[in-house]
């Protein structure tokens, strides 16, 4: 009877270990063969990407592979999700603890929130200690990874956002450039008048695509050092008449692109614009290597016009590189900066160039013959902006950037006025200090 | 022998009782706790709150907006579900459709089976503005004046987000009523039938009161999963889109907790739901036990 | 026949055929466009494929449905294995002694039906976290079976108590173990109410997406609702491979359905599992 009782324990966990054990061989212990530093040995090093879509997925599949074969003992477990799945994954990843080796990450207060956790890895002496290697990159761009004199990261893309127009188009109806919102206003007037019903678009169900807008005319509405107090978390309060402007501006704006602008997203309408459906579309450098898919497309662009109000910088260029860090508790550091010096290495930011289309920090990786048209005028005009501001929700708290962006996308929609949107914003700041520590 | 009798029974439900204690009834009374503190993942650091969740719990506007999406849900889901699937299925129970009335059902019934994640991908481009299904068709047939930006639209967003829902489930209530349809005594229809009754008569006096108990039933589950709806705002319009006039309260959790980083908060929120649900299902296991079931 | 049809047999059919041409459509048109090129989705949304491109489905397969399907898989086996295993020991725990808190521990059970999973979601994100199995599959797998073992229970039990007590003596004189007992005679003699618990636990560990999206970081473990989302991401504009991907997905258990329709049935009414 006794031996039955035991027995019967014995099976009963023998039960459940049936189930553990079911999957318990192709779950290959994720977070503990990170480090095989003993020789003979192979080392993993994980590296956590935000670009699975192509073509950028095949290019790091290619450096995956090359890496790899010119290291022997050496495996890349390579993982990545796109855009906003990322944002909220590598948030969680850092501050879990299960951080990968190397990851990429977007500049300013997103790469600032990354290294408040003290996870990341300070990477002065990788720059400091091999000066012929820094030297390859564009200087103005580290800055976008310093955070209190210490750089904590490697920039890779370089960016800026600018409004890409039809030049066809624009011959067509006699059009230039405008310099003035007033002008920009007047010219879209015009288009329409002549029978383009949505002069601009953007796909506004991408909310992200709405902060772009909107990070952008703050820029140019406010003053540096208000737009500084307000976007610093605990300090924000957005009471400046002129926010409220830039939303009614907004509103205008957003009216030229037509009722199905809030039901598309940023790729649909992108590709309006390279089948010339539409005259105009603000477009980031990096999607230069969409518009040569079309051969036929003339294009153009010009910066984002200025308000005869505004007191930020005209010359403003929005835009931020994204580029890796290293993780403070990765086993292998030195292969982890070996890596990332090879994706940044100049024969594979030449290939990036040519296979992606877009921009690198790597001076000379652009050449006439791999880049796309306009490439090399965009890095002039990207090394010589007089200001570069991030992206909005990579300046300011996740919250109050969702409150803008929401925001942006209801009044868009026509639901919404901006009176109540700068109001939620101010809600959203003025629980900050409260929400975070 | 005596510890034997009271060993076992114990080693026998010690496994499950694990499970639900570690899995379920931890995390709900951790929710509690972590409803009074502000709760970062990102820092990995938490403070006492107080109230202040609950003060923004009842202060915050769209949580009033995502209750009223949801008891729209809850709402549409009745006169469709419960009560178009009803008819559908009297109507698949009737004599002279009995041949093929399998195949209707595996038709109704299919959509329940895809999961929610094919169906909402399938529906963004039945849902396109310009080269979407529904309004080429409208288009195709002369009624251009209806296409709409359906998704887009704050006016549209959440009755074509509802309007999924109800194209999936309604084979389900269907199902459930064709069970609860058939288990009527035949008898019953016959003597009506013997009486003159009509078939609308019919339905009204014998199938409606027969299937009393089901009816509750299927109305305390879509009531319940119309306040649970996730999947169909989250990808059908990127979060509850435009702005916030197809949010969910779930949808409201999910995005406090894991894209604002407000752990806290949305383990508030997600007591309102535990609550709002809890009273339901109590309902719902009373009635079990004391009905005569079915 | 059809001379006789009467009016009301005309009304009744014109709304049930306009409603399964509503219901099978998109799905018709998910299946036939799955095998067009990009240009022929929306150039010739209406027609069939000029040419089928079953090409479609084996890059949908190899661009990572292939590895969502396998996670799914592993997740839904496991799952049931878990559900089925630790569930009917239960019941047979509670079903077949009497004991000091057997009814306590009945309620206690059934309680953990009025749980939805979503209420949990941050403190089991917490846990999973600090037992060191986020992202992994047990991350999916254990609070699946968790949160369908209540169900599981109340059906099982429910069967067990009608199986007659003469069988269960006449094996105890026979000198079976409780244990025995219960494996060798009560479980094989409940194999219809299993079979349901099976059918709706799969259905469940299938189509789960909220725990799944947030549970799970690396493609390598995501199932197929997780994964999609990811696959679309991925894909840009190629939809006839997308829409491969949403076939391949859907088949296992239209499949299921189709050969076990009457469990299906049975399991989806019994076990609401509706959400």
């Amino acid at each position: 009877m006794y031996r039955m009782g035991r027995r019967l324990g014995l099976l009963m966990l023998a039960g459940l270990l049936v189930v553990m054990t079911a999957c318990n061989s192709n779950n290959s212990t994720p977070s503990a063969n990170g480090n095989g530093d003993a020789k003979g040995k192979t080392t993993t090093l994980k590296f956590f990407h935000r670009w699975p879509n192509e073509p950028r997925n095949s290019y790091f599949n290619y450096i995956k592979e090359e890496f790899e074969k010119q290291n022997p003992g050496v495996k890349i477990e390579m993982e990545s999700v796109l855009n906003d799945s990322y944002k909220e994954k590598i948030k969680v990843l850092v501050s879990s603890g299960e951080i990968p080796d190397v990851f990429s990450s977007w500049s300013d207060s997103f790469a600032e929130s990354l290294v408040s956790s003290g996870r990341v890895e300070d990477l002065t002496s990788m720059y400091k200690s091999d000066p012929n290697w820094t030297k390859t990159l564009v200087q103005n761009q580290m800055k976008s990874f310093t955070f209190d004199d210490k750089i904590y990261g490697v920039p890779f893309t370089m960016d800026g956002k600018v409004f890409f127009y039809n030049k066809k188009i624009f011959n067509k109806l006699g059009l230039e450039k405008p310099k003035t919102w007033d002008e920009f206003i007047a010219l879209l007037d015009k288009l329409k008048a002549s029978g383009y019903d949505t002069p601009i678009i953007e796909g506004l169900q991408d909310s992200w695509a709405v902060g772009h807008y909107l990070g952008t005319m703050n820029q140019r509405m406010m003053s540096p050092e208000v737009l500084a107090t307000d976007y610093a978390g605990g300090t924000g309060k957005f009471t400046d008449p002129g926010y409220l402007q830039v939303l009614k501006y907004w509103q205008k704006l957003s009216s030229y692109m037509g009722p199905n602008a809030t039901s598309v997203n940023h790729e649909a309408t992108r590709n309006m614009f390279i089948a010339g459906k539409v005259p105009i579309h603000y477009l980031q450098f990096a999607e230069l290597g969409y518009l040569k898919d079309k051969p036929d497309l003339e294009f153009d662009y010009f910066n984002f016009p200025q308000f005869s109000e505004g007191k930020g910088n005209a010359e403003g260029l929005t835009g931020a590189p994204e580029g890796f860090m290293i993780s403070k508790e990765t086993a292998n550091k030195a292969l982890a900066e070996k890596f990332v010096k090879f994706i940044v290495s100049p024969e594979n930011a030449a290939k990036f160039q040519h296979d992606v289309g877009s921009m690198t920090t790597v001076i000379g990786a652009a050449t006439k013959e791999n880049s796309p048209p306009g490439t090399l005028e965009a890095i002039k005009l990207i090394q010589n902006a007089a200001e570069t501001t991030p992206w909005l929700d990579n300046a300011m708290d996740a919250s109050v950037a969702d409150a803008y962006m929401r925001g942006g996308q209801a009044i868009a929609a026509g639901i919404e006025t901006p009176e109540n949107v700068i109001k939620e914003v101010q809600d959203a700041a003025a629980k900050l200090p409260a929400v975070k520590k | 022998m005596r510890t034997r009798r009271t060993i076992a029974p114990y080693l026998f439900v010690l496994p499950c009782v694990l499970m639900l204690a570690v899995f379920v009834y931890m995390p709900l009374i951790q929710n509690f706790f972590y409803s009074f503190q502000n709760v970062s993942l990102l820092s990995g650091k938490s403070s006492f709150a107080g109230f202040d969740n609950y003060r923004t719990l009842f202060s915050d506007p769209v949580v009033g907006k995502a209750l009223i999406n949801n008891v729209k849900y809850a709402v549409i889901s009745l006169i469709f579900q419960v009560g178009f699937g009803l008819v559908l299925a009297a109507i698949l129970e009737e004599e002279f459709l009995r041949k093929v009335s399998t195949v209707f059902r595996t038709i109704f019934f299919i959509p329940v089976i895809i999961s929610i994640t094919v169906i909402c991908l399938l529906f963004s481009f039945v849902y396109d503005p310009t080269e979407g299904l529904l309004n080429m068709f409208l288009h195709s047939v002369g009624l251009d004046a209806w296409a709409k930006p359906w998704l887009g639209s704050g006016d549209t967003a959440i009755y074509a987000v509802i309007a999924v829902s109800q194209w999936q489930s309604i084979g389900y209530c269907m199902m459930l009523f064709i069970v609860a349809i058939q288990k009527i005594p035949r008898d019953l229809y016959e003597a009506a039938k013997i009486d003159g009754a009509g078939r609308v008569k019919i339905f009204f006096s014998i199938t409606l009161p027969q299937v009393k108990e089901m009816i509750f039933v299927n109305s305390l589950l879509t009531i319940t999963g119309a306040f649970m709806v996730f999947n169909e705002p989250f990808i059908l319009t990127k979060g509850g889109g435009p702005g916030t006039s197809s949010i969910t309260i779930a949808v409201l959790m999910y995005q406090n907790g894991f894209v604002k980083d407000s752990m806290g908060y949305a383990a508030t929120i997600s007591l309102l739901i535990f609550v709002i649900t809890a009273v339901l299902a109590l309902i719902q296991t009373l009635s079990f036990r004391t009905g005569k079931g079915d | 026949m059809a001379s006789k049809l009467p009016v009301y047999r005309l009304i009744v059919l014109l709304p049930l055929l306009v409603g399964v041409v509503v219901v099978m459509y998109p799905l018709f048109w998910m299946v036939s466009s799955s095998f067009k090129s990009y240009d022929e989705i929306f150039g010739a949304v209406w027609s069939l494929p000029s040419k089928w491109l079953f090409s479609n489905y084996a890059t949908a397969w190899t661009k990572g449905i292939g590895n969502y399907f396998m996670n799914s898989v592993i997740v839904t086996v496991s799952t049931i294995a878990g559900v089925v295993i630790i569930a009917s020991l239960c019941a047979y725990g509670l079903s077949r002694f009497r004991f000091r808190y057997s009814k306590t521990l009945f309620m206690f059970v059934l309680g953990g039906m009025m749980l939805d999973p979503q209420v949990c979601l941050v403190p089991l994100y917490k846990l999973l976290q600090n037992l060191n199995i986020h992202n992994t599959y047990f991350a999916l797998i254990l609070p699946y079976i968790a949160f369908r073992l209540s169900i599981a229970v109340l059906l099982i039990r429910s069967y067990f108590l009608g199986i007659p007590k003469e069988i269960e003596e006449s094996a105890t004189i026979d000198g079976c173990s409780v244990f025995r007992t219960y494996s060798s005679i009560f479980l094989p003699m409940s194999l219809p109410i299993i079979m349901t618990t099976i059918i709706f636990t799969s259905y469940y560990a299938w189509n789960e997406f909220l725990f799944s999206i947030i549970f799970i970081d690396s493609d390598k473990y995501r199932t197929i609702p997780s994964g999609l989302m990811n696959f679309k991401d991925a894909l840009s504009t190629d939809w006839g491979v997308l829409l491969a991907g949403l076939v391949i997905s859907s088949m296992p258990l239209i499949i299921l359905f189709i050969f076990m329709q009457k469990y299906f049935i049975q399991g989806m009414s019994e076990g609401s599992v509706k959400g």
